[in-house]
């Protein structure tokens, strides 16, 4: 009965028909900040939802986008920060437009799912413009303290970023493990994930070189208490160039794992909106170019697998939608790990050259709630360039969680 | 009270006004006539000041057997209080009661605002003032019986700004009080709606001495607040009067920039203070946003409903309203993200607030709401306007103000909608827009010059060389100058706004300097007597250089005079550093000397004979003044000019100070080394370099330039 359910509904709709028929992102309405990486910047000292608040009003501002347009806003983060009590409404106070909202929170996830629920926000007809508004912090992350009356230790102390990479209480093991563990379960070859990874960064700088990146990343100034210049974001502070020679030399930290093959942590946000279709044709700088969500899949696979989960959700995804790899105009990933890349393109007989054309975290950093906010503005700006297209977006979240979605582009 | 089609102009004829008049010809009139007092210069020829406290006193509030109260309602309220204890200060020594009527129950404003009142006054004498001060309570609609036994003859009403209200509370004193005077604190609501006079006062309030006047003709009691040293200003019986058009006008701009542009309040703040002076956001805090919020957004929607669109309150002033939402971010959300701006950014913000304010005042011009200068004053007095709204529009230009208000239209189209009047600005050539500040007046043989300014800047500057071309043209050889005994309640110094340029280029402030003494030697040279007349309180820096100038220099006993240069600190530019000095005996310029080193102030009585020719009370100092136009010399001796080099004693033991005093004693010593002739570009030089130094641009001048260009 299921599969006749699905195959029904596969057949009522053709196959880029969108999920949510009203919801629209207005096309260059969005904008994201460098990503420095971890302690690198004056990130490192600021509320960052405070800090988001305030960015988001100055890039709708560049976008010509008053925050009064909005009526709600869906926060995403992963790490705690003061008053995150607050919540939504302490961020849009900062933001300047005092609108309802909710906080989203799933892990790297957080970035993808908090556009999914904006869509479908506005699709319930209860919003007309959401703010999709994700951050994090990880530098000087917070310590918490957490009475645990079955631990021996009976109270229990966690550095919120780094004590969780290191220990999924689910499995017990760390992330960088379970890197390992797939790539020893399909047999990956270091040399082929040294050299997508060097692929990786000729790619990001090769688009940061372009002025491509010009579009969407929004360099800031940020003030110290007494209201003067602390210092600028004005780039992924941290990254530099990796040859393929380097990254062969560098000391295995587990199966296909370096130091190089592996994202690091960052501080930054990234934010854009979802509209009804009038909304999104009044506020787009380019109201001719309309994107809709074609489809979503979530998945979780088996303990300490998560770099294989997203080529799972991929599946899922395509099977539901009736879509082919072929019908992609741009595929771009959440890629912590240069594992996730090998494994998907192994899986899907897919080109690792052909995706992540404009970049992706595995070179500009993971700073968790943003991430998949940026790589989707990145997918979306590319497909635009591109003169439109299905747009694959999909990447991989604590607990061996994949999740994917498929934008469409048109115009 | 009826609405008369006199009263809706402001220029209010002086029935019962004592004989205070005015000398025949001018270049203006002055606006102390608005007030029934006549000009300074019929002050000079009478020999006596525009009019007489203690009189006054007796006709509003009865002869001192019999003497009245004043009914403060409201009296726990921000302007109740503030009044309150104002009036309580200037009114003590007559013998009038404040009776400060408030609903019981209400919190004690007065309690909250004492501290600053001791503050001001100190401990003991702030004590004294709250001894005048009796506190009532009633329930809001009947009177306490108790009230009678203190015959309350003026009542200041400062009760919320609910018109029914208002009206029901004027019924019951004057049911109970028939013939007592009655003047509303209102912001917004005209004469003609309310029934009573209208004595709108500007923030702060305990310390603020402007009031907005409405009233059919000028009164005793508008006098008497002239005479108690507060500053009335007659304005038209139009909704929100001068200031709060102004006011709250800004207040919607900023807010409709924020708007368009997502800036936070805070970044604009900074940048209309750099294009206007003001803080619109900052001001409404300071003064409380729930009540400041409540009154702007009143003003502009009454004025939106009578007007148009042009007041119409944005959607996010009318959100705050609602709220009573501060403006600022609370100390723990101090921002951390930084605006750049680009010029286009910037050229928005110009025009969508210069715009609008363009637009409305030509409209209050057109409906000739205020003398120009008075509303001119209001905006530099109380709405912290760097120059007033009429000195822009004349600095702009007509074309270009009307090319910004095309360009706002531009932007906010509805604005268009409601009408003004673009050919007001035809008129800005007239003595009306060209004399803000300066006036002039003279009887055919003498002539007045009067300041209206208390700062020295540009404007006052060209509009001084213009009052001196127009007397001079006239024939007259006798004049004196002197401030003009309204807006100007002291003369202290400079404005060190026109200082910014000179601390990064030496050449703009060898031209600032050189032209400013040129102006400065026109009073020296260009008449056969000069006398510099100091009516106020205080005559400081740029000011007294100027003074000095004249052949005579005539203070009130009490004045204080000072060149505080050496504080800021600057070097003096206006010849402060030799001119004096060359009037005064070898054996009295140690006094001159320890001035400008120093920086302290001297009363003016105790200067008479090295600094000051003749002290005495005001009317002795205008008859001294008078006697001077009419007999010259004879009237009283004239010191001699020095016009060669001399040596001053005493500067090495100045010299041992810091660098400012290092650089003023050099400029002493060079200045008054070498002729007259040759002293203003001497002295011109040395202040110049001075300001574009280090030590100037460290000191008070240069912090003020970043506080307000930075960011």
């Amino acid at each position: 009965m299921r599969g006749s359910f699905r195959e029904a509904a596969v057949q009522r709709r053709t196959k880029t028909d969108p999920m949510y028929p009203n919801a629209r992102i207005p096309y260059g309405t969005w904008g994201s900040t460098y990503f420095p990486a971890w302690q690198a910047s004056p990130l490192a000292e600021v509320n960052i939802g405070q800090f988001a608040g305030e960015a988001m009003a100055r890039i709708m501002a560049l976008r010509r986008v008053p925050v009064r347009a909005l009526d709600h806003l869906v926060i995403g983060s992963t790490v705690p920060w003061h008053w995150k009590f607050w919540n939504a409404t302490m961020v849009a106070g900062c933001m300047g437009h005092r609108v309802p909202g909710y906080h989203v929170e799933q892990a790297c996830a957080t970035g993808l799912q908090a556009i999914l629920l904006a869509a479908a926000q506005v699709e319930s007809g209860a919003s007309e413009a959401v703010g999709v508004l994700t951050f994090d912090r990880t530098s000087d992350s917070p310590v918490g303290v957490f009475p645990e009356r079955r631990a021996y230790r009976r109270t229990e102390v966690i550095s919120d970023v780094w004590d969780n990479f290191g220990f999924d209480p689910s499995t017990g093991k760390a992330m960088i493990a379970a890197a390992g563990h797939v790539a020893r379960k399909h047999r990956l070859d270091r040399r082929e994930v040294d050299e997508l990874t060097a692929h990786r960064y000729q790619q990001y700088f090769d688009t940061r070189r372009s002025g491509f990146m010009d579009r969407y990343m929004v360099p800031l100034d940020v003030l110290n208490v007494q209201g003067r210049t602390m210092g600028g974001i004005a780039e992924d502070m941290g990254v530099k160039e990796l040859s393929l020679d380097t990254l062969r030399g560098m000391r295995a930290l587990e199966t296909c794992v370096t130091s190089g093959t592996q994202t690091h942590a960052a501080d930054g946000m990234a934010t854009l909106l979802v509209t009804t279709a009038e909304k999104a044709r009044a506020l787009s700088p380019r109201p001719e170019v309309s994107i809709t969500l074609v489809g979503k899949a979530e998945v979780r696979v088996a303990p300490a697998c998560m770099p294989e989960a997203p080529v799972v959700a991929v599946q899922a995804l395509l099977e539901r939608t009736g879509l082919r790899m072929a019908d992609m105009a741009v595929v771009k990933d959440h890629n912590p790990f240069a594992v996730n890349d090998a494994v998907f393109a192994r899986v899907m007989d897919y080109d690792w050259r052909r995706m992540n054309n404009s970049g992706s975290p595995l070179v500009w950093g993971h700073p968790q709630g943003p991430t998949l906010t940026r790589v989707t503005i990145e997918a979306l700006e590319e497909a635009v360039d591109l003169g439109g297209g299905n747009v694959l977006v999909f990447g991989c979240a604590a607990g061996d969680v994949g999740i994917a979605a498929i934008f469409n582009v048109n115009g | 009270m009826s609405t008369s089609t006199g009263r809706k102009q402001a220029r209010t004829t002086a029935a019962n006004a004592p004989a205070v008049g005015t000398m025949p010809h001018r270049m203006r009139p002055s606006t102390l006539e608005a007030l029934g007092l006549g000009s300074p210069g019929g002050a000079l020829l009478a020999g006596a000041g525009p009019a007489d406290v203690a009189a006054l006193v007796d006709r509003v509030f009865g002869p001192p057997d019999q003497r009245g109260a004043m009914v403060i309602s409201g009296a726990n309220g921000i302007v109740g209080a503030g009044k309150a204890m104002q009036f309580a200060a200037r009114l003590a020594p007559y013998g009038v009661t404040i009776i400060a009527l408030d609903l019981a129950g209400s919190p004690d404003g007065l309690g909250a605002q004492y501290k600053g009142l001791e503050r001001s006054f100190g401990p003991k004498a702030a004590a004294a003032i709250m001894q005048r001060i009796v506190r009532m309570s009633y329930d809001g609609s009947s009177l306490p019986p108790e009230l009678k036994a203190y015959r309350p003859r003026f009542l200041l009403e400062a009760v919320p700004e609910k018109l029914d209200l208002k009206r029901a509370h004027y019924a019951l004193f004057r049911e109970a009080f028939p013939g007592i005077v009655i003047r509303s604190v209102t912001s917004g609501f005209p004469a003609a709606q309310l029934g009573v006079g209208i004595a709108h006062p500007a923030f702060p309030h305990e310390v603020n001495k402007v009031f907005e006047v409405v009233e059919d003709a000028a009164s005793d009691l508008t006098r008497l607040l002239w005479a108690l040293g507060l500053i009335p200003m007659a304005v038209s019986d139009h909704w929100s009067f001068v200031l709060d058009v102004f006011f709250c006008g800004l207040m919607n701009a900023a807010t409709r920039y924020h708007e368009r542009s997502n800036m936070p309040f805070w970044k604009i703040d900074k940048l209309v203070r750099r294009l206007i002076g003001a803080n619109p956001f900052r001001a409404h805090d300071s003064i409380g946003a729930r009540g400041a919020n409540f009154l702007t957004w009143s003003c502009l929607h009454h004025l939106a409903q009578h007007y148009g669109p042009l007041f119409e309150p944005t959607a996010t002033l009318a959100e705050h309203k609602d709220s009573g939402m501060n403006w600022y971010p609370p100390d723990h959300f101090r921002p951390v993200v930084d605006w750049r701006t680009t010029e286009a950014d910037l050229e928005e913000l110009r025009t969508l607030v210069l715009g609008p304010l363009f637009q409305m005042t030509s409209i209050m011009v057109h409906e000739r709401r205020s003398d120009l200068a008075v509303m001119n004053a209001l905006c530099e007095l109380c709405a912290q306007f760097t120059i007033g709204m009429p000195a822009m529009i004349r600095r702009t230009g007509r074309d270009e103000v009307l090319r910004t208000v095309r360009a706002y239209h531009a932007l906010h189209p509805e604005a268009a909608g409601t009408t003004w009047y673009p050919e007001v600005f035809d008129a800005l050539d007239t003595p009306a827009w060209q004399q803000l500040h300066v006036n002039a007046e003279h009887d055919g043989t003498s002539g007045v010059i009067t300041l209206g300014r208390e700062r020295y800047n540009a404007d006052v500057d060209a509009e001084l060389n213009r009052a001196i071309d127009h007397l001079v043209k006239a024939g007259i050889r006798r004049v004196t100058l002197m401030g003009d005994m309204h807006l100007s309640t002291q003369l202290v110094g400079a404005d060190t706004i026109d200082f910014h340029p000179a601390l990064d280029d030496e050449a703009a402030g060898m031209r600032l300097a050189t032209d400013w003494s040129r102006t400065a030697r026109r009073l020296h040279t260009e008449f056969e007597v000069s006398v510099g007349l100091v009516d106020g309180k205080r005559c400081m820096g740029g000011m007294l250089e100027l003074m000095m100038h004249c052949h005579y220099l005539v203070a009130v006993d009490h004045a204080m005079l000072a060149m505080p240069e050496v504080t800021l600190p600057v070097v003096p530019g206006m010849e402060g550093c030799h001119w004096a000095l060359r009037r005064a005996a070898p054996a009295d310029r140690h006094k001159l000397v320890n001035m400008l080193l120093g920086g302290a102030p001297v009363k003016a009585k105790d200067a008479v004979g090295w600094l000051v020719d003749h002290s005495s009370d005001l009317g002795g100092c205008l008859r001294v003044a008078r006697s001077i136009m009419r007999d010259g010399a004879s009237a009283l001796a004239m010191r001699p000019l020095e016009p060669g080099a001399f040596t001053v004693e005493g500067l090495n033991g100045g010299g041992q100070g810091d660098e400012a005093r290092k650089a003023i004693a050099a400029c002493i010593q060079a200045a008054c080394g070498t002729s007259l002739e040759e002293a203003l570009a001497v002295q011109a030089r040395h202040s110049a370099t001075f300001m574009a130094g280090q030590p100037c641009r460290r000191g008070r001048v240069g912090a003020e330039r970043d506080k307000v260009m930075r960011g």
